[in-house]
């Protein structure tokens, strides 16, 4: 209940978040005007996204790839005698490295998430649509016969849908579909 | 007797090492969990590959001997914190000699020029002294979140302080480092 809870305050909070930057982000429309118009907000402007470029340089600065094992095996040759004899150690000293899961998978993720919206879309044509089909195929037969029976009298209404009952509609989802 | 006296020693040596060994494995484990995001906030901090070692082993021998050898409660934040000062220091250092030696005419010559404005060592090192300058808990937060590519929850968690409240220190923070970093042209 409480982790429920929880998470709704998190959605909540990112749905703010979300639509307050759209609104009032450096995107938004009435900002860039303003910021085109006042120099004082421009200098600062220029000056935030200073220290937002000098931060992604220095996290882009590259480290020679055996950097860990260095520091590790440093750090473990001030350790005691009988920690350096074990057998982790060895593992530490050749350590490399490693990209997160996240990073790992950071270039292919348009793809899987457009896979995932093509078989989202699959589910649900296999699951809402064709299995209500048939209901939406019953009640347009049901208006339609209303319709004609106002029009043009019940019996020939009832004579023409009668008709139309004996014989296999061309709408029929099953076929149509071949489920 | 001398002969049976030595091999009790030995013994008793054996198997206080052995106790030693399993009581402070977990220095090992450590190093292992935490061992690659610590190395990459210092490098991003120092910028030095010869004072990133430095820093990750002081950091490591001062976990060693935390209160003669005792686990603290929170390994991660220990490390981290730890490593932020001793890193801090080793920059204050660093730009103190920098200043010192080189002459600040040279310094200052190239900074007004759009080249050198877009030059990336300039930026990095203008940022690395202006971080340095920061107030400690404006700092601590800059450097675990920007730096150390920590969430607020973790940052929250290593630093005792709320995430809402490390959010406005990180605020305040930029805010003042560009101001900084505005003045330095």
């Amino acid at each position: 209940m409480k982790m429920a809870r929880v998470n709704e305050c998190r959605r909540i909070r990112t749905l703010l978040y979300t639509v307050a930057s759209k609104r009032f982000g450096p995107d938004a429309g009435w900002f860039q005007k303003h910021i085109a118009g006042c120099p004082r907000c421009w200098r600062r402007l220029v000056a935030s996204r200073k220290v937002d470029l000098a931060f992604s340089l220095v996290k882009t600065q590259p480290h020679k790839l055996d950097l860990l094992a260095r520091a590790n095996a440093r750090a473990i040759a001030v350790l005691k005698h009988s920690l350096r004899g074990e057998p982790e150690v060895s593992d530490l000293k050749t350590k490399l490295p490693e990209p997160k899961l996240l990073e790992m998978f950071h270039g292919c993720g348009r793809s899987v998430a457009n896979v995932a919206a093509c078989v989202a879309i699959l589910l649900l044509m296999k699951i809402g649509v064709l299995s209500s089909i048939n209901q939406f195929h019953s009640t347009g037969r049901k208006s339609m016969k209303q319709y004609y029976a106002k029009r043009i009298g019940e019996d020939l209404a009832g004579e023409i849908f009668a008709q139309d009952a004996g014989q296999p509609s061309s709408a029929d989802s099953d076929e149509v579909f071949g489920a | 007797m001398f002969g049976k006296a030595a091999s009790c020693g030995l013994l008793w040596d054996f198997a206080v090492s052995e106790t030693v060994a399993e009581s402070q494995r977990w220095i090992l484990t450590a190093m292992r969990k935490h061992g690659q995001g610590l190395v990459t906030m210092l490098w991003r901090i120092l910028g030095n590959e010869q004072d990133v070692c430095d820093v990750y082993q002081d950091t490591f021998l001062q976990l060693a001997h935390h209160e003669g050898g005792r686990k603290p409660k929170y390994v991660k934040a220990y490390i981290f914190r730890t490593a932020n000062n001793i890193a801090i220091s080793m920059l204050r250092r660093r730009i103190i000699e920098r200043r010192g030696l080189a002459a600040p005419v040279a310094c200052r010559k190239g900074t007004g020029s759009p080249a050198a404005e877009l030059d990336a060592k300039y930026l990095q090192e203008a940022l690395r002294d202006c971080i340095a300058q920061l107030p400690g808990h404006l700092r601590d937060v800059v450097m675990l979140r920007d730096l150390g590519e920590l969430s607020y929850p973790q940052i929250s968690g290593i630093l005792g302080i709320s995430a809402g409240t490390a959010r406005v220190y990180r605020c305040k923070a930029i805010q003042l480092l560009a101001t900084w970093m505005n003045k330095e042209e």
